[in-house]
């Protein structure tokens, strides 16, 4: 089936947890955002989690509904936060943690904090339960790691609290139905090969389903009577002519952008993508002349029956 | 050898960096230098348009660079830890066999964020000195944590020159690691408790570092001498998003912290090149109601381009009055190579340059 405007209803509901990922500057956070926004409108509350300063969140979020909390979550203060139940007190993990030797190592160390971002991501799961908690993760090769560590950290460490703290984000976040995993993309051949990559490592290796593949800004058609009237025109001698062959030209130029990513959805998604299950979350959102907010993608999403 | 120009290019994502970066070099060796641009996160796209494919080598584009050569070098992230333990480990192949053998070695392979760009700073270093380059352009990676590697190698040294490493290595010299032990301090203990059987590991991915560290600091020097010293130029590109004007003011101040304050300010897609053609369509008696309608969108485009761009000169110029603007065209075309080189004739080499 040749992709055109996704499939509007055929789309699984979301886990009660959702993390939204991708490349970098692919639209993460205006899609979390509209994600959060759509369900604190459909069920009156959401919750909206960042990871650093809040900023791109208080720009998508511009005159945020009363019902929809935005959190924001400092990943350089969460291994000791997460990791106080682990040593007993906030006593004992700041003595063993945040001293002049480990402070170091975890600050240069991977894993160890994204294991305190995940158990605090646990927790905010937790404190809101019956609530859609949408996470704006960090882009792609960041937010795979830090989904993976919880299985990881259980696997390698055997036994142990470590382990005991892995398991239990297995089997409260990082699991099917307790969480959905939302990638968004662009509409590039390239790009939507690295993204199918991704979409295998999160089902493979974190074991969370790909509930939705957000390709957005998909181009749109230009108009194909004006590029035969420009074509047409550009046949007669003088100043006009050239004029419309000008016009033809950047329209063709459009044209072949269009096809070239419709070809490329079709390709990638639809003959590599085949039995992945990517295929039936897939919803293209428009490319817009000015910075969407998150009530436009809400809208957007609740359209193509994705929110 | 003398020290060659280097140029850094940050920037949010999805602004065209890359392309801008490639646009610049392309430009310096267009201007007669011997030009090497590096692309920390290569976009695969540009890689191939450009006929390079991604490893730890250089080579020459294929580019009209006119009278001077441009060289490009796109290391691969995915092999970046393993190209790194055999750095470091060039002379003792024993610990290089027994750290890939390492578990913890094993679980982090895909997720040491900074070793690859603290690879990529020694492959570049290399590259300057195989091909007698004269001016760097480096293209980080897209995302506000890219500056972040620039101090990187510096926690990453400040870990193995510390008491951490020496710690570890002792306890993973113990035939026994169990947190009963007496002989471990209290926090030994606690960590050993904390780590489980894992503890082992830990200890000896340790103690093969401690047997690096002069080598580790070398590699370390490569990218502060690229990175850190004050004559490297920071330029910062933009698009025309709210989001990208943020990513801007962050990286600003995360650089300005850092002693690194950013000499321009790059607007990629910032206008339209003149559309004279629209007038004489315009003008003429041939118009149809489809034309006329397609030009009165492109008409409505170019407002909404014009007034975002008024937007972000006017903060820019407000918040860094003293910092040079550079605006670059929205270039259409199919070919991603044809971006290239259309960008590349909009750059103003010698202000860029400029002491």
């Amino acid at each position: 089936m040749p992709i055109s405007e996704g499939n509007p209803g055929a789309h699984v509901p979301l886990a009660p947890a959702v993390f939204v990922t991708g490349k970098g500057g692919v639209g993460k956070t205006t899609v979390a955002a509209g994600l959060a926004l759509a369900a604190a409108q459909a069920d009156g509350e959401s919750v909206y989690v960042e990871f650093g300063d809040g900023a791109g969140g208080r720009r998508v979020l511009r005159n945020r509904p009363g019902g929809l909390e935005h959190i924001t979550l400092d990943p350089s203060r969460a291994v000791v936060k997460a990791a106080t139940p682990v040593f007993g007190s906030a006593r004992l993990a700041k003595l063993a943690l945040d001293n002049f030797a480990m402070r170091p190592l975890i600050r240069a160390a991977p894993a160890i904090r994204e294991l305190g971002v995940l158990e605090l991501a646990r927790q905010v799961v937790a404190e809101h339960p019956g609530k859609r908690v949408v996470f704006d993760m960090p882009a792609t090769g960041h937010s795979v790691a830090w989904l993976k560590v919880a299985r990881q950290g259980r696997e390698l460490t055997g036994r142990g609290p470590i382990h005991d703290v892995c398991a239990r984000l297995e089997d409260e976040l990082v699991s099917p139905g307790r969480a959905s995993v939302v990638v968004v993309t662009l509409p590039e051949r390239l790009v939507l090969f690295e993204t199918l990559a991704l979409c295998d490592t999160v089902e493979k290796e974190v074991g969370l389903l790909v509930d939705r593949l957000v390709v957005n800004r998909v181009p749109q058609a230009p108009s194909a009577a004006a590029l035969a009237d420009a074509a047409a025109l550009s046949n007669t001698p003088g100043r006009v002519g050239e004029a419309a062959a000008k016009l033809a030209e950047l329209l063709s130029v459009r044209t072949t952008l269009r096809e070239q990513v419709m070809e490329a959805l079709n390709e990638t998604v639809h003959r590599h993508g085949e039995g992945k299950g990517v295929e039936k979350g897939l919803t293209l959102l428009p490319m817009s002349g000015k910075d969407p907010t998150a009530a436009t993608v809400a809208d957007w999403l609740r359209n193509a029956g994705a929110a | 050898m003398s020290r060659p120009e280097v140029i850094v290019c940050s920037g949010g994502g999805g602004v065209g960096k890359t392309t801008v970066s490639a646009a610049l070099a392309l430009a310096l060796a267009k201007n007669g230098y011997r030009a090497l641009i590096v692309s920390i996160d290569p976009a695969r796209r540009l890689a191939d348009a450009m006929g390079v494919e991604l490893g730890t080598k250089a080579r020459e584009l294929s580019l009209d660079a006119g009278r001077g050569q441009l060289f490009a070098l796109m290391p691969d992230p995915h092999n970046a830890l393993r190209t790194f333990i055999e750095m470091l480990f060039e002379e003792e192949p024993a610990s290089v066999e027994r750290l890939l053998k390492n578990r913890l070695y094993l679980a982090l392979e895909a997720a040491v964020p900074g070793i690859h760009e603290v690879v990529a700073m020694s492959l570049t270093w290399r590259a300057i000195v195989d091909y007698d380059i004269d001016v760097v352009v480096i293209d980080t990676a897209p995302s506000r944590n890219a500056v972040d590697f620039i101090g990187y190698p510096k926690r990453l040294a400040k870990l193995l020159g510390g008491r951490a490493v020496g710690w570890m290595a002792a306890i993973g010299k113990r035939t026994s690691i169990s947190p009963e032990d007496d002989r471990m301090g209290r926090v030994e203990g606690l960590l050993v408790r904390a780590l489980g059987p894992v503890a082992r590991d830990v200890a000896g991915l340790f103690s093969e570092m401690a047997r690096v560290r002069e080598r580790f600091i070398m590699l370390n020097e490569h990218t502060s001498e690229l990175l850190l010293h004050p004559d490297t130029r920071y330029f910062l590109v933009a698009s025309l998003t709210v989001a990208a004007r943020d990513d801007v003011h962050y990286l600003f101040r995360k650089l300005s912290a850092l002693e690194l304050v950013p000499r321009a300010l790059i607007i990629n897609s910032e206008f339209v090149p003149k559309r004279n053609w629209i007038d004489v369509l315009e003008n003429s008696d041939e118009m149809t109601t489809a034309i006329r309608e397609v030009i009165a969108a492109l008409d409505e485009e170019d407002t909404i381009r014009k007034r975002a761009a008024q937007r972000t000169t006017a903060v820019f110029s407000r918040r860094y009055p003293n910092v040079l603007q550079l605006s670059l065209p929205f270039i259409e075309v199919v070919e991603p190579r044809n971006i290239v080189h259309a960008l590349s004739d909009y750059f103003d080499i010698p202000a860029l340059l400029a002491r």
